[in-house]
């Protein structure tokens, strides 16, 4: 007897996995995506190459997450690959005896901004501090936004960094955009006092506000809670259950979201927006903006008599152990008046 | 056994040789065939012996005793049944002891040595036995010598203090390289709490401009011009308007517009509008006169992306 066939049974085929050539212009807004490598310069120690992986991370999706560069590799390899590949920033990292540093530089001639790491966290330190910390798995798969704070309009060293850190993330369109695609956030909060800028990388959550923790992480979790105790379900929903702290915090921190998000979040209920931190903490200085890529006259320095010490041969040269060791001397040296030095 | 016969037969004219120059070897022999606690003696077969002779000589065949081989027959002769048969160790080894001390003895050729050969063999074995039963010692020296524990002792010292220095001189570097790296706390400090709020404030901004925009474009739809117009029209306002509402105090949100000119109407896809890739200035009118040399390449923005900057 012929075996019965069962015509409506359905053909498993594999979905083809089409490899999706990574995006160099934004579709929607027709500007280039601005795509960066994150590398170090010189031997690095273990701390240290974790705070590289940390920062890679973070400038993810649009970044070489293993990139490997070997000892002999110097600026120049670094350029002609980015060329091709449509890299426009890298991010530098070293370190000295005095301190670990960090290039911000714009490819292939643009200028270079050089911090140094009073202190930084690693992304797992953090994490160990946190009670709860979380991770969505798809918190990598869109890029962050940048918030910059504290940095006024005057000076044009601290508007020329604003800038660069700002054309570092790619654009977004506020009619277009996704309020689910807006995960993370990198926060710059310059202080002006000691001139130090906070850096830190935040995930965003949202909230429902006004609604019980427990109907939350019942709808959340859709864990069929405990009802021994109870008479009745209305006693489940109405029971008034401890207000955290944060309640007086997410009253200035409410929107209305004009689509629903996840289950919880409706479109026209209001929701609070909840930032915990992930990622590196870092407190930068700014030491330095160069024309050129580690190259090319200082716009800007804030020791002043290193810079007039400088000769021109020196400048050109990208041996950074120079470099940094002259900021080094800088700093027996009193420091001098910004102003004068932005206004060149 | 033909061999064995002829070996017999040449043992038995060496035993004659031999049994006739010691004298002390015979009465060693009493000696030791009275000594107890050596295992039991059992009558063997002359040609066995010979047999086991023939192999203990082989057995022992050191330089020593090749030399004295022969002439060890009579000791040979002695120790053979003891050898094979005994169950003593102990015996077995006092007698192969015995064995080189009494040859020792027999250059010189003194006869009371020989004598006191049973207590001196029975006191080296006990001395064996008890250093071989106490084992590994604790201390690290082991059982050395007075004077050499001296110079270990010393040594010891010495390599303390190296690895004291390395020590330190590791720990100093290892600070060296965790410069700056710092444990965060485990609460929120004030400083981080400012720090989340400004965050929060400028991502609040952010939503509620996107909810404005994106409400409000909720009921046209882009692609027909009439709505396209009004919806380009509202996105500037609001947009500025959002932001102008954050005076130059704090904070600036990176958010741009899609809007290229300032004449309605274009489009919101991005390859509809007339300036798609094409913002270099000097791209704009690529159709009215060939410059030279400009490229028109996705990666080849080099130029423009300096002219950016500024």
């Amino acid at each position: 007897m012929a075996r019965l066939r069962n015509k409506n049974r359905k053909v498993f085929s594999k979905p083809s996995l089409k490899k999706k050539a990574a995006p160099t212009v934004d579709h929607v807004t027709g500007d280039k995506i601005p795509k960066s490598f994150v590398f170090s310069r010189g031997k690095m120690p273990g701390s240290l190459r974790q705070l590289q992986m940390d920062l890679r991370k973070l400038m993810l999706p649009f970044t070489a997450l293993n990139l490997k560069e070997k000892k002999r590799n110097n600026l120049r390899d670094f350029l002609n690959v980015a060329g091709p590949m449509g890299v426009t920033h890298f991010l530098m990292l070293s370190k000295t005896d005095a301190a670990p540093y960090l290039k911000v530089a714009r490819t292939p001639q643009g200028p270079t901004v050089t911090f140094k790491i009073n202190q930084y966290s690693l992304a797992s330190d953090i994490t160990q501090s946190q009670l709860r910390p979380r991770c969505p798995p798809d918190l990598y798969k869109n890029p962050p936004l940048i918030v910059l704070s504290g940095f006024g309009s005057g000076e044009q060293h601290l508007k020329l960094t604003t800038i660069m850190f700002q054309n570092m993330f790619p654009a977004i369109d506020i009619n277009t955009v996704k309020l689910s695609s807006c995960q993370r956030i990198v926060l710059l909060n310059y202080n002006k006092d000691t001139k130090l800028i906070d850096f830190r990388h935040y995930s965003i959550r949202l909230q429902p506000v006004g609604v019980s923790r427990r109907i939350r992480k019942f709808v959340q979790n859709h864990q069929v809670p405990d009802l021994r105790s109870l008479q009745d379900v209305s006693d489940f929903i109405t029971k008034a259950g401890y207000g955290s702290e944060s309640e007086g915090d997410e009253e200035a921190a409410t929107v209305t979201l004009p689509c629903d998000l996840g289950r919880v979040n409706r479109a026209t209920s209001k929701s609070a927006v909840k930032l915990q931190e992930i990622g590196p903490r870092m407190t930068l200085q700014l030491l330095k903006v160069e024309e050129g890529l580690c190259s090319g006259t200082i716009i800007f320095s804030e020791y002043g008599t290193a810079n007039d010490k400088k000769t021109p041969g020196k400048e050109n040269q990208k041996n950074q152990g120079d470099e940094e060791n002259e900021d080094d001397d800088g700093d027996d040296d009193d420091e001098q008046e910004d102003d004068d030095e932005a206004s060149e | 056994m033909v061999e064995e016969t002829q070996v017999r037969d040449f043992g038995n004219r060496m035993n004659k040789r031999k049994s006739g120059h010691k004298k002390g070897g015979n009465k060693a022999r009493k000696k030791q065939k009275q000594f107890p606690g050596m295992g039991e003696r059992v009558k063997i077969d002359p040609r066995v012996k010979k047999f086991l002779r023939k192999k203990a000589r082989d057995y022992n065949s050191d330089d020593e005793d090749t030399e004295e081989g022969l002439a060890k027959g009579v000791e040979d002769d002695n120790l053979l049944p003891e050898y094979v048969i005994a169950e003593d160790v102990g015996g077995e080894e006092a007698e192969e002891l015995g064995n080189e001390e009494d040859s020792d003895e027999e250059g010189e050729g003194t006869l009371p040595g020989i004598t006191k050969l049973g207590e001196g063999s029975r006191a080296f074995r006990n001395a064996f036995k008890s250093v071989i039963k106490k084992g590994a010692s604790e201390d690290p020296l082991g059982p050395v010598l007075s004077g050499h524990k001296k110079l270990v002792a010393e040594k010891l010292a010495e390599e303390e203090v190296e690895r004291k220095a390395k020590g330190d001189a590791k720990k100093e570097k290892k600070l060296v390289a965790e410069k700056g790296h710092v444990k965060p706390a485990n609460f929120l400090d004030t400083h981080e709490r400012f720090l989340i709020s400004v965050a929060t404030k400028g991502v609040v901004k952010l939503f509620n401009a996107v909810n404005k925009a994106q409400v409000a474009q909720k009921g046209l739809n882009p692609l027909r011009s009439k709505d396209a117009k009004v919806i380009n029209k509202r996105k500037k306002d609001a947009f500025y308007g959002e932001l102008r509402r954050a005076p130059s105090a704090s904070s600036t949100v990176k958010v741009n517009t899609s809007e290229g000119d300032a004449e309605g109407g274009t489009p919101s896809w991005a390859p509809l509008r007339d300036n798609y890739m094409l913002t270099n200035p000097k791209m704009k009118d690529w159709d009215k006169k060939l410059d030279s040399g400009v490229e028109d390449d996705i990666g080849g923005m080099s130029d423009d992306s300096s002219s950016d900057e500024d």
